[in-house]
């Protein structure tokens, strides 16, 4: 991963578990939550957890307001931008007006040192063919002005996921590959689902830390 | 059709359109919002009328008017925005027009705050409206049951002549689940609306007119009674509720709706693996109130301890429904604060322990 990682998705592709699976495991330094569409279950509420693995959460709300649903970018969000030492994950609104928060940072990105992540379930059916997910490529990419180098392949029904699901969806991103060009970076894999398949990209174990286990 | 992963907003937007919902009015307000979201863009694929009005009150007095019309309708909202809907909402039931509500509920009172909550129990039971009024109205546990109540509703309003509320906490609108969109759900045999205004006064031979006004005492009276006699029918046919972990016929049973039931389930799962057992009434329907389950409990049932994401409201239901038979005992959040599965399991140790 390049020293800055940028995550979007349509929301419930599972941006956000994602994001904190990255953090813990590439040992990042921050975490930014730019998500200033969904009002629940961001990175946010595992402050704690992230912190207990040295990572630093930079909230999308005011601090100690956190039932506001006031939009809100903190100044810190620019800090991995202008620090080359710091290693960052953004975890970014998927939708049209959601991306556009990236704007912001454009005169300060180095295109050799981003990488601009998109997680796709295709059990969502905002994305469950390769023409909605090319045609959400190309949104993203416009509102955001940043070129999405590779896709993560997140397909799963929660608890009810089996290897055949995460297949399906490998299936679908392959056609967007060819079509895009943009290589399956990474395939995230539900703890409970127990498989030796070797999937496209690098092969991730999706740890449930946001979900409540009686969710 | 496979199953899809759906966010309960979502989820209810979409089984509304496929219970044949014909028009939608509504105002934003968290946390519903990504419901009209979705309709606003879906409603106009199939054909359907989707209006985003000016504030609650005018969302409500057009599902008035759209329903007078015969179309089956469809308004959505949360806590504060269903309490200014409430007028329009009587005078639904005064007029007898079918229509849905779906309230996805946060914390109150007031405009309260954004984070989920059970708080609006007695505005859709006792409802906050003028006059003998009542609403059908349900409480679902998960994402699946929320969309086969959505889909059936439609069916269920015209049945009765009555507005039916869903009503979800916040963290059901805004949770994730695999749901099956296209399950088959029990459809009623619905009578073509001859009372609807269509504007056909001259080819049915009568003009239709809607109203809840009846100056006549004793007219009204006799409206009131017959008012009264569906909602009977509904307590009769209506009440809708799961029993979970009730064989072993336990000492202590838990009552507990929507996302609370959920988290009592896991604490009836704790709680075993410790070597006690509980039990749970769900209640699905929030009126008619499931009084058949507190009938059929067992005598080996002596306490009834209701959870609740509010201060005692379900409670005095719990009350009515136990007759006096068991001993009552509370536990609840409140203000957006959801509880922990531990929280629930000291609360039943605790009440074992004071029962030595």
């Amino acid at each position: 991963m390049k020293r800055i990682t940028v995550l979007s998705g349509h929301y419930g592709s599972g941006k956000s578990e994602i994001a904190v699976n990255l953090a813990i495991n590439e040992k990042v330094d921050m975490l930014v939550d730019l998500d200033i569409v969904n009002p629940y279950f961001r990175s946010r509420s595992v402050r704690d957890l992230l912190e207990s693995h040295q990572v630093r959460l930079v909230e999308s709300t005011i601090e100690n307001a956190s039932g506001s649903d006031l939009p809100y970018v903190s100044g810190t969000a620019l800090k991995p931008f202008l620090d080359p030492s710091i290693r960052a994950i953004y975890d970014l609104a998927g939708t049209k007006a959601g991306a556009k928060l990236m704007m912001q940072y454009t005169e300060h990105i180095n295109p050799d040192s981003i990488d601009f992540l998109l997680v796709i379930n295709i059990y969502r059916m905002e994305t469950s063919d390769a023409a909605k997910i090319i045609a959400l490529i190309d949104e993203l990419e416009g509102s955001a002005q940043l070129r999405i180098n590779g896709l993560i392949n997140n397909s799963n029904l929660m608890k009810e996921t089996t290897q055949e699901h995460i297949e399906e969806g490998e299936k679908v991103l392959k056609t967007v590959s060819e079509k895009t060009g943009i290589p399956i970076a990474f395939t995230f894999i539900e703890e409970h689902v127990k498989t030796n398949h070797i999937f496209a990209g690098r092969n991730r174990t999706l740890v449930r830390y946001l979900a409540k286990h009686w969710l | 059709m496979a199953k899809v992963l759906m966010k309960g907003n979502e989820a209810m937007a979409l089984a509304a359109i496929k219970g044949g919902c014909d028009a939608f009015f509504g105002y934003p307000i968290t946390p519903q919002n990504e419901l009209p979201e979705y309709l606003s863009y879906h409603m106009e694929q199939y054909g359907r009328v989707f209006v985003q009005a000016e504030s609650e009150v005018a969302a409500i007095n057009m599902v008035y008017g759209a329903a007078g019309s015969g179309a089956r309708v469809l308004t959505s909202s949360s806590s504060p925005g269903i309490a200014l809907k409430q007028e329009g909402i009587s005078y639904m039931v005064g007029s007898e027009l079918p229509g849905v509500i779906i309230n996805v509920m946060r914390g109150g009172p007031g405009l309260g705050g954004i984070q989920p909550s059970q708080a609006d129990y007695n505005q859709i039971t006792r409802t906050g409206g003028n006059g003998d009024m009542k609403v059908l109205s349900f409480a679902p546990e998960n994402l699946q049951e929320t969309v086969n109540i959505v889909k059936e509703s439609f069916a269920l309003a015209d049945y009765y002549r009555n507005p039916v509320m869903i009503a979800v906490d916040g963290l059901l609108g805004q949770m994730m689940e695999p749901v099956d969109m296209d399950q088959p759900v029990e459809t009623r045999e619905v009578p073509p609306k001859d009372w609807a205004a269509t504007g056909e006064a001259a080819k049915r031979g009568k003009r239709n007119t809607i109203v809840s006004l009846h100056l006549d005492p004793y007219k009204l009276e006799e409206h009131n009674l017959n008012l009264q006699a569906k909602y009977t029918k509904m307590i009769e046919n209506e009440q809708r509720y799961e029993l979970i972990n009730m064989d072993s016929e336990p000492e202590i049973v838990l009552v507990a709706y929507g996302s609370m039931a959920r988290i009592a389930r896991s604490a009836i799962d704790a709680l075993k693996d410790e070597g006690i057992e509980v039990g749970m009434i769900r209640p699905i329907s929030l009126f008619p109130y499931p009084q058949k389950a507190f009938d059929a409990l067992s005598e080996k049932t002596k306490t009834l301890l209701t959870l609740e994401m509010s201060l005692g409201q379900m409670l005095q239901d719990v009350r009515l429904a136990s007759n006096g038979k068991h001993r009552i005992e509370f536990f609840g959040r409140t203000g957006g604060v959801v509880p922990e599965t531990d929280e629930i399991v000291s609360k039943v140790k605790a009440i074992m322990k004071e029962a030595v």
